[in-house]
Order: C-alpha cells, then structure tokens, then sequence
C-alpha cells in the first residue's frame, strides 16, 4: 500500500489544487461566456452572441492584434537581452554568479503597480529622462511618453528578469565542456556557440519568451499606465469589460479566447520544434 | 441522614415532580446551544461591535473615525474601492451582510435601491442634513429619492461638476467655455482626458447633440435631454469625434497626481477633471510653487456634466441600534467642521453650507457660492445601455 500512498498525495494535492484554483475558474469564465449582460445584470440566455461580437467587431481583432505585435516584440527583445546577460553571468560571474541572477529579482520585490508608476514617473514629462532634457532646453522626447513604446519599455522592464533567470538556469545545467570539445574538433568559437549551446539552450530559451510571451499578451497595466490614448491593448480592453463597463459576459468570452490563442501558439511552437534536439530532458532516458 | 434529607426536602417543594434524566439532558443541551450561540444572537437594542463602510479611501480621515470610534466604543471598519461598479459588485455577491454602509455617486443610488441593496434613510435621524444647500435638498435633488414609494435612500455630502481645468496663459478664456476646446487642433497633443469611458462619452455627447441641434428637440424618451440617453445617430457623432480627438490628446490620464504633473509639467494646458486637481494648482500657486496660473471652467456653454457623493445604509441593516449607529456616523460625517476637514483634503466642495467657518479664498476655491450651478448640469446616470457605449469606446480605442 505504502508506494501507492506517497504518488497519491504528491500528484493528488496538486490536481485539487489545479481543478480548484485553474479549472473550475476557466469552466465558470466559460459558462460566462455564453450568457450576456443588459445593464450590469446577467442574463442567463445561452448563446454565442459574444464570440459573434469578437469576431465581427474590429476593435476587439486589433485589440488582439495589437497585443500579439506587442507580446511578440516585447519576448525578442527581452531574449536578446537576457541571452548576453545570463551567459555573461555564467562565464564571468564567477563565485558571485548567484549574487547577480538574484540581483535581477530585486524589482520583484516591489509590486508591480508601484514599478510601472516608477516608470511612468521617468518616462513622463517631469521625469529623468525629459526633465534633463527640458533642463538643457531641449524638446521633451514624446515618443516615450503615453505611446506603444513606452508600453514595450514597461513590459521589457517587468518581464526581463524572467527571461534572464531562466535563460541562467539552463546555461548552468548546459555541461560547458562540450563547447571545449567542439573547439578542440577544430569549431570557432562562434560555430561552437550557434551548432552547441545555442541549440542545447533552445527549450530554455522559449520557457524564457514563452513566460515573457504570456503575460505581455493579456498586459493590462502597463498599456494602462504608459500607453496613451493609442496604446489600448487586449488585456485592457478586457479588463475594462469587468471594470466600469459592466460587460462581464464579453470579458469572459475575451478571457476563453485569449486562452485558446496561448494554448494555440505554445502547442504550434511545440509541433514546429523538435523537443529533443533543444535540452529538453522531461522526456526521460527512455 | 439519608432520610432526614429527603424529609427536608419533600416539606420545602412538595408539589415538585421529580428530576428526570431527560430532563436534565434537555437542560444541559439547551444550555450549551445557548452558549455556543450567544456571540452569534444579539439582543434587539444591544450596540454594535463595529460599524463596516465600503468607501473611497480619501474620504476615511483618521481623527474624524477615531472621535466617532471613542465616542460610540466601536470600531470602525472600511474598505476601500476605486470605483462604483466595483462596490456594486461586492454588494450583489452578498455584501449586504458584508457592509453597513456605502458610498456611492450619480446614478448608483438609485440603482442600489432598486436592487434592494440598500435601504431608506430617515432624514430626522440626522439633524446635519438640514444644513445642506437648497440644491441638495430632496425637492430639488430627486437622485436619492425612489419615484414609486416617495422614500429617501441617500445623504449627501460633496458635490462637482467634470468642469475643465486649464493654463490661463496658453488657452484664452473664451476658448474654454465650450466643449469644443477639447477637439480643438490648435492644441493637438496638448491635451487630455480622464480614462473613464461614461464621462467621455457624455460629455461628447452633449457636444454631438448641441452639434446635431438634437438637444432641445423633442426626445424619443420624451424626456428632457440627458447626455447618458444618446440615440444611436448622437452615439454615431460621439464615436466621430472621440475618434477625432485622438490624436489631440497626449493621454487618458488614470488618476489625479498624473494630471497634476502633465498640467504643472506644461506637457498639457487642458483637462477636463472634478476640480480637484485646480484646487491643488491654485494652492501651489499661493505658495509660490508653481508660476502657471490655473483656472477652472466649471460648465461648458453647452452644459456639463456634475456629480454628488452620498453615503447610504446596506438593507443587510436591519437592528435598530446599528441603523442608529449608521445615522449618527453620517451626522457626524456632515457636522460642519468635519465636513470642511474632509473637503479641504480630499479637494472636494462640500454640500453642507459652510461659507460661516471658511475664509473668501475657501469659499472661492471650493465654489461655495456655485452650488446652484450644479442643477444646470446634468447629473452622472447609467448610460442607457452598458453595451453600446462599451462598442464605442472600444471602436474609439481601436481606430
């Protein structure tokens, strides 16, 4: 009996934990979804009246658009950064390798809100960046101010130590001496790194994007707080359905396809790389 | 002894019956449920443990709260929300029980009451209301009052319109008594309005109708106009110039200190707000803080918009002592000398008449001789449909 105990709770605490928590809040957004509001009232008429309004109405399509650009974007850019950064790290960082990936976690000890208002203030037009810039009588630089780049510039700034800490963690399990061995077999040090860790480190890589990727597409402060009056994004334009609008029955139906299109595009990613040429280990020695 | 005892006994209660073991039992466990409910089971007219407001953060002032708390041996408990439909949402998931008081502005009131969410306040039990201005009193603000029954269900206590705020150097006085300065090129990106999508609809809307010539016409409701009762061809308009406007603004701005900063900064020279940013401006002023000069532009020759804040009392209260309770927290609340507390820190005007304790340049600043302004504005309401306009602000958003 014993063996079959410990499988159980360490797989059964986390199920309950997943249908409690994940499941059951995705079947009840579900059922949301089929129903409609009048009003601030729900009207408990099954109908797909909601996803008809997603798919024939434009705004919430370049909502959505604009938000898979923007996602897109943003997971690049944080990528390019994070790869010099974390290999830095784990070639020079030395004894104080783990010292400088915790020092990226430092923002997270703050709250989100408070990191993008920070932001605001320096890209505003009384912060850091303008202000010297007003200072020297120049003209404040108003691409950075309330516009989709100001958006992109909050995002990289949450999302980037994500994206270093896990590009870090899977160049510290990438055994190192098979860089030595492709260059010993006569690999430059650029062939070593594009045909060795650059593929070794792939699946690491896309958790990366894949965790910067997610969260950008479904943003709702950042557009809110730094993107202008241009800088709507899908998220945002879902949250409001559950603010003042009232209109939760399209929230719910924004929030299942919202899902659908992650689930989507990580399982298109999964189909078009080959899992076991990336690092990936989860598949077992079978 | 045994039996001396019995003796003793028979003679004190002759006509006794004899202790059961049932009975005993039936004792013991009425006794024990009595005790387990007794925390849970409170006598008619026994005081409250604590009194629970669901408020805006800004108007819960510490010494105004403490005072009440000494003087009634309660404690007072809030919670905090942004905006009404959050607070409506938290009283129709069972808040009811959750909460004794409430706040709310506009049209809410009305809805709450509607919906059974809250109950009918009598106005005798808080002698403050008699100070307010006339125009706040129930035969003039109808908000708070349900047309069926003839029944209160609010009391007010601050008031303002969505009035425009500007830099009085850089636009002319002329230009600001119109909405139209809001979509006015010659202050492309220069400008911004708030994020709430009701009041940038109406306000355009009232815009639309006056441009459409539709606002003194006879309405479809066969009411009087009412900029949160558009018709389709006025929401068509709105939709236009929402768009339009677009590239004129350098942002929706979330919250006051935002505006604050773009209109010292000089990153914008007009916004439409409730004057509390202003009050902010002009004080800075005084001090010598700021150079600009700010003025504030409270209705528009086309009419605005305007809002009043009101406490109101849960139907989840239903013991005599805590609705006594609930009263005297709003008469304290409307004592002069709180409310004015209260006003001059969350820059609000108040709806008492306080003009006897407050200096010229109070009086000024908080518009206290302008309350009768505000039954020339139309009052924040529902809009006619949630859905419709939600379609255009997000068609505005999206183009």
């Amino acid at each position: 009996m014993k063996p079959r105990v410990a499988p159980a709770i360490f797989l059964g605490i986390p199920t309950v934990f997943l249908v409690g928590l994940f499941v059951l809040p995705l079947l009840s957004m579900l059922v949301l979804s089929v129903w409609r509001t009048e009003n601030y009232h729900i009207i408990r008429d099954f109908s797909f009246h909601n996803y008809e309004v997603l798919a024939t109405e434009g705004a919430y399509i370049t909502f959505l658009v604009r938000s898979l650009v923007m996602a897109s974007a943003v997971s690049l850019i944080c990528t390019l950064l994070a790869w010099p950064i974390a290999y830095g790290i784990t070639l020079y960082g030395g004894r104080y390798k783990l010292l400088f990936s915790l020092a990226f976690a430092v923002p997270f000890l703050t709250g989100e809100v408070l990191r993008i208002i920070a932001l605001q203030g320096l890209l505003g037009p009384l912060g850091l960046l303008n202000g010297v810039l007003l200072s020297l009588g120049a003209a404040p630089l108003r691409v950075i101010m309330y516009t989709n780049v100001a958006s992109a510039i909050g995002l990289v700034y949450l999302y980037l130590p994500i994206v270093v800490t896990v590009i870090y963690l899977s160049l510290l399990n990438f055994d190192q001496r098979l860089i030595d061995a492709a260059t010993i077999f006569g690999a430059s040090p650029a062939r070593a790194f594009f045909e060795v860790t650059w593929p070794l480190n792939l699946f690491g890589t896309l958790i990366g994007f894949a965790l910067c990727f997610i969260p950008c597409l479904s943003a709702t402060l950042a557009p809110r707080f730094l993107g202008g009056p241009n800088g709507t994004l899908y998220g945002m334009a879902m949250a409001q359905q559950f603010g003042e609008s009232g209109t939760w029955a399209l929230g719910a139906a924004m929030g299942v396809v919202l899902f659908a299109v992650s689930v989507l595009l990580v399982v298109g990613v999964a189909r078009l790389i080959d899992l076991r040429r990336t690092g990936f280990t989860g598949f077992g020695r079978g | 002894m045994t039996k001396s005892t019995f003796s003793s006994s028979d003679a004190a209660a002759p006509s006794a019956s004899p202790v059961s073991r049932r009975t005993v039992l039936k004792t013991l466990a009425a006794g024990t449920a009595g005790a387990l409910a007794a925390p849970y089971i409170r006598p008619a007219y026994a005081a409250p443990a604590q009194l629970r407001a669901l408020m805006w953060e800004v108007y819960a002032v510490p010494d105004i709260v403490g005072a009440f708390e000494e003087k009634h041996k309660i404690k007072f408990s809030p919670t905090f929300f942004d905006g009404n439909s959050e607070a409506y949402n938290k009283l129709r998931i069972g808040g009811t029980r959750d909460f004794d008081l409430v706040q709310a502005d506009g049209f809410w009131p009305g809805l709450y009451f509607r919906e059974k969410l809250i109950r009918d306040i009598d106005y005798a039990k808080i002698p403050n209301t008699a100070n307010v201005y006339p125009v706040f009193k129930p035969d003039r603000f109808k908000l708070l009052t349900d047309e069926a029954s003839g029944k209160h269900f609010g009391v007010t206590w601050c008031w303002g319109s969505y009035g425009t705020t500007y830099n009085a150097g850089e636009v002319p006085k002329e230009k600001v008594q119109t909405i139209e300065v809001l979509f006015d090129p010659a202050f492309s990106g220069r400008l911004a309005t708030s994020a709430r999508f009701e009041e940038n609809i109406a306000l355009t809307g009232i815009l639309a109708a006056t441009r459409l010539g539709t606002k003194d016409k006879p309405r479809p409701d066969g009411k009087s106009f009412n900029p949160y009762v558009l018709t389709d061809e006025e929401l068509a308009e709105v939709e236009k110039l929402l768009i339009q406007q677009k590239p004129l603004l350098l942002t929706r701005y979330q919250d006051n200190t935002t505006l604050q900063q773009l209109l010292e900064s000089g990153a914008i020279v007009a916004a439409p707000e409730f004057a509390q940013v202003y009050r902010v401006l002009v004080q800075k002023k005084d001090k010598g803080e700021i150079s600009a000069d700010f003025s504030h532009q409270l209705v528009p020759k086309e009419g605005g918009l305007g809002w009043v804040d009101t406490w109101l009392v849960t139907t989840g209260v239903t013991d005599p002592a805590t609705l006594d309770i609930c009263h005297d927290f709003m008469n304290t609340f409307l004592a002069p000398e709180n409310i004015k507390k209260i006003s001059l820190i969350a820059g609000s005007s108040a709806t008492v008449d306080l003009r006897s304790i407050s200096t010229p340049e109070e009086q000024k600043l908080y518009l206290m001789d302008r309350t009768e302004e505000l039954s020339s504005m139309y009052m924040f309401d529902q809009p006619s449909s949630t859905e419709k306009w939600e379609r255009v602000w997000s068609r505005v958003q999206a183009a």
